[in-house]
């Protein structure tokens, strides 16, 4: 194995990786400071911040050969015997002179800077630029405009790195930012009327690793030091993208990419990312509803859930309807209620909501025209459960003359679903209930109407196209009134305690061949279940490795 | 005794006069202590005010009138405010214990009254005296055990205390409770020893007679018995409970001590009750040691000729005296710091005892040895010239105090050179 | 930590001399503080300031901190650059602010509404520490009253009427930087 010495440090990588001089420091525990380079996007070594001492050790003689001159460690790739010194006086001298230079023509307004608490150029300049500052500059005003419908650009508060430019070279393949001018006049800009407009366009916010990029959806709402971070997984489209949700006091103010690279990399798409504005609607299902006479009441969730269960055994058959913005686990909890209620209860796979075909990204990036999380997750289980996985249109076709016992529609869909004349159809049935984020012409004309958990709210996992699934916790509270799915199944299933997502995942694992790559401590990027139709034998171990690395 | 027991069963119709004067001296002395014990309350927050670089309470007045008597509506004020919250009895209580412990320590606190002279005789009033007889200014007059009934008496306020903090049910009232009977019962000892030198002193324990006594001779027993005086000053203080003797209800360690749980007029009583313990501590300093109603050249010896300048001027003299040691009491609270409960049980055991039992010793072979040259008592010589040997016990007792050291005490955890050093080495 | 921690330093208490023991000075010495005190008293030396009658003279009115306000600058706008620092900074957390982007050219961000909870508030000062324009600022104002919680949740246009009024007697406590508005 080739081993890279890093500050005396030996580090060892595998022969097939090509690794630069920062991710090597990295592997070692050292961080090299940088601004232009980024893992996702090509290499230019135009910041000079990760400017280090490199050489060669001869590996007979045991010799160390230093090249004369600082390199950049971006550029610089890692191989046998190569060494890093990053911490020497040159090194540090240098990367004080960078933050210096780059801070001449910095508009000192971290106050009102968005990007402040989150900024490399002020943490680099507290770790590695200079003590005092030795021009005579006085803070001004940074020249804005606007780059687009969701971009704003600080103009002098960008520090030249053209991350934004090359991602919409190279990832989203749309080339609207370009750098204008030459040398010290050098300024980010799109060309006249092109603005920048690719689905993919609020990662340039992500990738600013200064103020100079600002997202008009969360420019000026809130400082990033008041916002706590959740792992989550984008509800938006069958792709899954891993995401942060940003959040402070149960209030979302934006959704960020977190890197998997077994899914979205480093990026997700804007429809994902301004796709939580619905979790926040006034217009949300707050209170369980219960009608009588065709009058509607508030129900009291103390006495609810005994009263749902007595009513549903009563009712003589169950159809219960799970709709693929559940959790597996939900979908599971839900799915073994209703067998328990009524042994030949029928489950079906609730309406998935289809856009207008995939969207491909030069970079490779797509938005799948699925538009919901956990299609595939859903349909396993029920399949799991009742042997075959009857879908909506199938209860459209056969409701009007089968229309008996109770049908139970978990729903939580974010938009409209669901036109006048199939909730006519659904009617029939003797007793309907509605879980919905929505009111919708169903839940109109429901016996029970009860509010859904939005995807923020939800804890437990979702299977993405690529049967991939990943598990995460919920970011913000629901809303008063509102109680999740996984909370009302589980104690309609008469389960101890308070629902516990892993004790879900551990019967999944059992019951399920599908699920059973799955172990209790699912990692950050998730587990290809599909690696159990590969050896099922082997599926544990490698779901443990995927736990270590 | 006996005489006047048989003149009130005599009365047949109406009140004999001496049963209405009985009564009179009752309602007057009662309601004297009381409106004393509000407006000494008043006096010491005032003076706790001067002392601290504040005003105090100066601005209740005549209410509605915005007229404010420099604070005088106070204690009123206080008064209607305890009397009208709330009557709160905390759940977790011994109710009868709990509701019978303030009146105990009340009533225990106002009857040594009944013994204790508030001047000398005056004149006969119509009406009142039997005979024309002149009337003592005390409840019961000539009481021969005055003084053993008060101590009786004051040992009942200990149940008091103890009885409020066993029947709050709470660690702190407990705590209080505990330590103020340890104190109060530690304290009873130097306080006795100390009287008995004056009983030695007065031949008598009615307190009227050892007034006379001191009248008599012109010397106080301040001047006469200096140690027996020093002795039960500190220990009144530490039986009245007054700083720097305040343990029981020491504020920073234990809320309130025993009365933690007690509020509204249950409350009152205890503060009254501790109030009238001061008051009674100060008169029983003045009458024993500073010479009741007498001063000299101003209201003459016990045989004078009775008359109202007189018999006034003497009760003026008294509770002037009374009035100047309350004041002591007060300023005192604001000059030293309290004791820990080490040092008072050691000031107690070893320093008041012996001290008490020294003077004591001194004061009976003094008297023995006035009995063999003076037998009738009467020769001012020997009068004055014993009080020598007893200034001298005062300044030999107190070196000897201060040699032994005994309350310089360092009770902070030791260094121990052996572990200091192991602890260095471990690390090394 | 055990008696025998090398990180305690031990102190020998003093050794009290004869007259110390005799416990007689310290008697005379506590008297005599005590009589000190109440002689001064009793001249009319006191320290307390009756309130209603006699207002308190605050010499220094630049560091009392009482009531808020937010300062304008020349050109009557408020200050405020709605940076949260003083929201970040309040150990309270008696502010609120809704920042948006400023009607003005010269300026980026301005706050939309600026909240006080000034029952919350603790006055510490920090919000005044910690802004970077010297906007918030707290006046000598001592006697602040209300008859109910809303009244006394200071709102913007509240907090700038704080500053017409008080800010002849007190002056804003920055010159007026020039052209800064960060």
């Amino acid at each position: 194995m080739p081993i890279v010495i890093v500050d005396g440090k030996e580090v060892e990588i595998d022969g097939q990786e090509r690794l630069n001089g920062i991710q090597v420091a990295a592997r070692a525990g050292v961080e090299i400071p940088h601004y232009c380079w980024h893992p996702g996007l090509s290499v230019v070594a135009s910041c000079r911040m990760c400017l280090v001492e490199t050489g060669k050790k001869d590996l007979q003689s045991g010799k160390i050969t230093m090249i004369p001159k600082l390199v950049p460690a971006c550029q610089t790739p890692a191989s046998d015997g190569t060494v890093f010194v990053t911490e020497s006086a040159a090194v540090k001298n240098a990367r004080a002179m960078v933050e210096e230079d780059l801070l001449l023509r910095h508009p000192v307004d971290c106050p009102i800077c968005d990007k402040a608490g989150e900024c490399s150029l002020q943490d680099y300049h507290f770790q590695h630029g200079r003590e005092e500052r030795r021009a005579d500059i006085k803070p001004f005003h940074s020249r804005r405009r606007s780059l687009g419908d969701t971009v704003t650009l600080f103009v002098d508060r960008c520090v030249m790195c053209t991350r934004c430019v090359r991602f919409c070279r190279e990832v989203a393949g749309t080339r609207e930012l370009m750098v204008a001018h030459r040398g010290a006049h050098e300024e980010i800009d799109i060309f006249p009327g092109f603005p920048l407009s690719n689905k993919l366009s609020g990662n340039v916010v992500d990738l600013c690793p200064v103020g100079a990029l600002g997202d008009k959806d969360f420019l000026y709402r809130q400082r990033v030091w008041f916002m706590e971070s959740h792992a989550h997984v984008c509800a938006g489209c069958s792709t899954g993208c891993s995401i942060d949700v940003d959040e402070n006091q149960d209030r979302i103010y934006r959704l960020k990419p977190r890197e998997n690279l077994a899914v979205n990399q480093y990026w997700m798409c804007d429809e994902g990312r301004y796709g939580w504005k619905h979790v926040h609607d006034p217009g949300r299902l707050a209170q369980p509803l219960r009608r009588r006479q065709g009058r509607a009441e508030i129900a009291d969730w103390t006495a609810l859930p005994a009263e749902l269960d007595q009513r549903l055994r009563a009712a003589g058959g169950l159809t219960m309807v799970l709709s693929p913005f559940l959790t597996v686990e939900e979908a599971l909890l839900a799915a073994k209620y209703a067998r328990a209620v009524d042994a030949k209860a029928r489950v079906i796979l609730g309406a998935v909501p289809e856009g207008a075909g995939d969207e491909r990204f030069s970079g490779g990036f797509t938005i799948r025209s699925e538009k919901c999380p956990n299609r595939r997750g859903v349909a396993q289980v029920i399949r799991g459960i009742c042997g075959e996985a009857a879908n909506w249109s199938d209860l459209l076709d056969s409701s009007p003359s089968s229309a008996s016992g109770a049908l139970w529609v978990a729903g939580g869909y974010k938009s409209d679903w669901i036109d006048a004349s199939q909730a006519e159809l659904l009617r029939a049935f003797p007793l309907l209930i509605v879980q919905d984020l929505f009111p919708s012409p169903l839940s109109e004309c429901a016996d029970y109407c009860l509010p859904a958990a939005s995807f923020a709210e939800r804890e437990g996992s979702y299977v993405n196209y690529n049967d991939r699934l990943q598990s995460f916790g919920w970011a913000i509270r629901p809303p008063a009134g509102v109680k999740t799915e996984a909370r009302l199944f589980w104690q309609l299933s008469q389960r101890e305690g308070m629902y516990r997502a892993e004790t879900v995942r551990r019967e999944l694992a059992e019951e399920f061949v599908y699920f059973s790559a799955l172990s209790d401590a699912v990692p950050p990027d998730g587990i290809d279940l599909k690696l159990n139709r590969i050896a099922p034998q082997a599926a544990g171990a490698t779901a443990e490795m995927g736990a270590i690395g | 005794m006996g005489s006047s027991s048989e003149l009130l069963l005599a009365a047949d119709s109406s009140l004999s006069p001496l049963l209405l004067q009985a009564i009179v001296k009752i309602v007057v002395l009662i309601g004297g202590l009381m409106t004393a014990a509000a407006y000494f309350v008043l006096l010491e927050r005032r003076m706790a005010a001067w002392i601290q670089d504040r005003r105090g309470p100066n601005r209740v007045g005549i209410p509605l009138t915005g007229i404010r008597l420099f604070g005088l509506g106070q204690p009123l004020a206080d008064g209607v405010k305890f009397i009208f919250k709330e009557a709160y009895t905390p759940a977790h209580v011994d109710r009868w214990m709990y509701l019978f412990a303030p009146i105990a320590i009340l009533v225990a606190a106002l009857v040594v009254f009944a013994v204790i002279p508030v001047g000398g005789m005056v004149p006969a009033v119509p009406g009142l005296a039997d005979g024309g007889q002149p009337i003592s200014l005390v409840v019961i007059p000539g009481f021969d055990s005055g003084l053993l009934l008060v101590f009786a008496l004051s040992e009942i306020a200990v149940y008091g205390v103890l009885l409020g903090g066993w029947a709050s049910n709470n660690k702190y009232s407990f705590l209080g409770g505990l330590r103020s009977s340890a104190q109060l019962i530690a304290y009873e000892l130097p306080l006795g020893l100390a009287i008995l030198g004056v009983v030695l002193a007065s031949g008598s324990m009615n307190l009227e007679q050892v007034i006379a006594r001191q009248a008599q001779s012109g010397l106080w027993f301040v001047l006469a018995q200096p140690l027996g005086f020093v002795v039960f000053v500190i220990a009144a203080f530490a039986e009245s409970a007054r700083v720097p003797f305040d343990l029981p209800e020491c504020e920073q360690e234990l809320v309130g001590g025993y009365h933690t749980e007690y509020s509204g007029i249950k409350l009152l009583l205890f503060l009254v009750a501790e109030f009238l313990h001061m008051i009674t501590a100060s008169f029983l300093i003045v009458i024993l040691f500073l010479g009741g109603w007498h001063f000299w050249g101003i209201t003459g010896g016990p045989d004078a000729e009775i008359g109202w300048l007189q018999s006034l001027l003497r009760v003026a003299v008294l509770l002037g005296k009374v009035f100047l040691v309350i004041l002591f009491f007060m300023l005192t609270r604001w000059s030293w710091p309290r004791f820990r409960f080490d040092q008072l049980m050691a000031l107690a055991w070893k320093i008041m005892l012996p001290l008490g039992i020294a003077n004591f010793i001194v004061v009976a072979a003094l008297g023995e040895v006035r009995a063999w040259y003076d037998p009738k008592f009467a020769d001012r010589f020997w009068e004055w010239g014993l009080a020598l040997p007893n200034w001298v016990t005062l300044v030999l007792g107190w070196l000897a105090v201060a040699y032994s050291g005994t309350l310089v005490t360092d009770n902070r955890p030791q260094r121990t050179s052996r572990g200091s050093d192991s602890h260095a080495e471990g690390f090394s | 930590m055990r008696p025998d921690d090398p990180k305690i330093r031990w102190v020998d208490e003093p050794k009290l001399g004869i007259t110390g023991r005799m416990y007689l000075p310290m008697f005379a010495q506590g008297l005599t503080t005590t009589f000190k005190h109440l002689k001064r008293s009793l001249a009319g030396d006191v320290l307390t300031v009756s309130y209603p009658d006699q207002e308190p003279r605050i010499d220094a009115p630049l560091i009392y901190r009482g009531v808020h306000r937010l300062n304008r600058d020349e050109q009557g706008r408020v200050k405020c650059v709605a940076c949260f620092l003083c929201a970040t900074a309040c150990p309270a957390h008696c502010i609120d602010i809704v920042g948006v982007e400023s009607p003005w050219p010269d300026r980026e961000k301005y706050p939309q509404s600026f909240t006080i909870d000034e029952l919350r508030c603790i006055y510490c000062g920090m919000c005044e520490e910690a802004c970077p324009v010297d906007a918030i600022e707290l006046t000598s104002l001592y006697n602040l009253t209300g008859r109910s919680r809303e009244e006394m949740i200071f709102d913007k246009e509240k907090l700038l009427s704080v500053f017409d009024a008080t800010k002849d007697t007190e002056p804003m406590r920055s010159a007026p930087t020039e052209g800064t508005n960060a």
